[in-house]
């Protein structure tokens, strides 16, 4: 396998008049527009994701929002279920089911995810899409970089700056609208009565937004990505990557159409240098894999275009294997897949045995810490404890509280019955009396269950300590 | 090898960023802030101005250990010809 080209050569596809920022070597990348099957699907991915996220948060759900991290009232909502921060154990499996769903799809196909789904390559996506359209095609773009500042450049640019705004704004907006109820977001916006942090995140979140897809864009990919650099791990002979047949290519060179290019002592490429052009990441693929790239086969797309206008056959460019390259047989089932395919599945299956074995009720119980214990007029010794009974469901529930673990404990209580209204935590203060007699320890292991009235499924246990005098002391 | 400012800013500043998201979240999954600053001056602060507040204290202390990684890799003996 090719090790990725750390010294490949920087783009060629650089404009003249490059942006000179606060990182003064970086010479911004002008990608060509480009159609085609894999275009297709880009677009498509942007479409899906762009519309889940910003559709989802105006979803609602049994008169509540259907997707609602409250971080305010420490709940999450996600449709039916409702998490409380007693459930992070569902958060820490749920990360990682996606990162081993990364993991498989990168071994099965490579950069899957970062040519079509991650967030940066869609925003990006977006960003790049706006500007063709305020400034016109890559040659019209790297023209106006080059002009002198006028009204019209200025115009231009301030079009285009105040478009990504809008739309980094909106961004921003959806972005809190999942951690505060969007409708209370969007009314606060309207009439200026927005809480100062929501505020404050949603200039966050989109200046995020407007730095990330508008100016750092590949560099985010080069710089900022962990995954970037280590899914060379995840990679073997058989992975699908973008790659340039370089046997069938070979030596490259410009010819006429209908030249007898065989004669001429060249291969199929024509060096007409599209592929560097189209490419985000400004890297030429005939160099080889090299951790730049992104996986997008914009390459892909535009140099079938030209095989076709030459009636060369696809594919100079094309999604293959470095075995199939070599002509070796390539094998797709072999053991890093299924190894992580298993996993994976164990992992979901775990997941969704414990999501629909998951009891939407926890009693957590508190020792009084004044006294250790108190002996009654009538000879009894007493524990108080505190219990917390929290009903993390989304109806009101009705409980009956027991306790074992001695001979003939009575459990007093003020009320008769333990009703906890839906979403709701209950303090239940309690007194554990018993006879010293009774007590064969300092310390006695007890045991307090909560049982639902109607339906006995839902019932925890939670031990606690009773303590009392050493036996034989009285 | 010369290694741009870009990515000795992002060295800095991005991998604190995530690890401050992550212990803002294991933090304040442990903690409630309501519960912390409930006795304190601070007890008017919703819970939202508490994640904001705890996660740039936290974002901080991250950066500033980044800073004092990448202060310590430098190499001690610099060669006379180093520029």
């Amino acid at each position: 396998m090719n090790k990725p080209e750390s010294t490949a050569p920087r783009p060629t596809n650089q404009g003249a008049g490059a942006d000179q920022g606060m990182y003064a070597k970086h010479q911004k990348v002008y990608p060509r527009e480009v159609h085609g099957v894999f275009a297709f699907w880009r677009s498509t991915g942007v479409f899906v994701l762009l519309g889940l996220y910003y559709g989802l948060p105006w979803l609602r759900w049994d008169g509540r929002q259907a997707v609602l991290l409250d971080l305010p009232e420490r709940k999450f909502h996600i449709f039916a279920l409702t998490f409380w921060p007693q459930d992070f154990f569902y958060l820490a499996l749920i990360l990682i089911v996606a990162a081993l769903t990364l993991f498989f799809f990168t071994a099965l196909a490579g950069r899957l995810w970062c040519g079509y789904a991650c967030p940066q390559t869609v925003w990006t996506e977006v960003f790049l899409r706006i500007e063709r359209l305020v400034e016109g095609d890559r040659a019209r773009q790297m023209t106006l970089a080059d002009a002198p500042w006028g009204a019209r450049k200025v115009l231009i640019k301030a079009a285009k700056q105040t478009l990504w705004l809008v739309f980094a704004a909106y961004t921003g907006l959806t972005f809190v609208g999942y951690f505060t109820p969007i409708l209370e977001v969007a009314r606060g916006l309207l009439d200026f009565s927005l809480g100062p942090w929501e505020t404050f995140w949603i200039a966050f979140y989109s200046l995020a937004t407007y730095g990330n897809a508008g100016f750092l864009r590949e560099q985010v990919c080069i710089y900022m990505c962990p995954y970037a650099r280590f899914q060379s791990a995840m990679f073997d002979k058989n992975t699908l990557i973008i790659s340039y047949d370089r046997a069938r290519g070979e030596p490259r060179g410009s010819r006429r159409r209908g030249d007898d290019y065989r004669a001429k002592g060249l291969g199929h490429c024509i060096d007409c240098t599209l592929c560097v052009q189209v490419c985000p990441t400004g890297i030429d693929i005939r160099h080889g894999l090299q951790y730049q790239c992104i996986g997008c086969a914009a390459c892909v797309d535009v140099c079938d275009q030209v095989m076709e206008k030459m009636q060369y056959p696809k594919g100079l460019i094309r999604y293959t294997t470095e075995n199939a390259l070599l002509g070796k047989a390539v094998r797709i089932l072999r053991p890093r897949v299924l190894f992580y395919g298993a996993l994976l599945l164990a992992m979901v299956a775990g997941l969704g045995y414990a999501l629909a074995t998951r009891l939407p009720l926890e009693l957590d119980v508190i020792r009084d810490r004044n006294a250790l214990f108190r002996e009654t007029d009538g000879g009894l010794i007493e524990n108080v404890y505190t219990l917390k009974i929290l009903n993390m469901d989304d109806v009101p529930h009705s409980y009956r509280l027991t306790v074992q673990g001695i001979a003939n404990l009575q459990l007093h209580m003020h009320r008769d019955r333990i009703d906890v209204p839906a979403g709701e935590v209950m303090e239940l203060p309690v007194r554990l009396q018993v006879d010293p007699g009774d007590l064969s320890a300092r310390s006695s292991k007890i045991a307090f269950t909560l049982r639902d009235r109607d339906d006995p499924a839902l019932t925890v246990t939670e031990d606690a300590r009773f303590l009392g005098p050493a036996p034989g002391t009285r | 090898m010369r290694i741009p400012v870009i990515q000795k800013i992002i060295a800095i500043l991005w991998p604190s960023f995530l690890m401050a998201g992550v212990a803002t979240a294991l933090f304040f999954t442990a903690f409630d802030p309501a519960l912390i600053l409930a006795h304190t001056a601070f007890a008017d602060i919703p819970r939202l101005g508490a994640y904001t507040v705890g996660f740039f204290l936290f974002w901080l202390l991250t950066a500033s250990t980044c800073l004092l990684t990448c202060y310590f890799q430098r190499p001690c003996d610099r060669a006379p010809d180093a520029s």
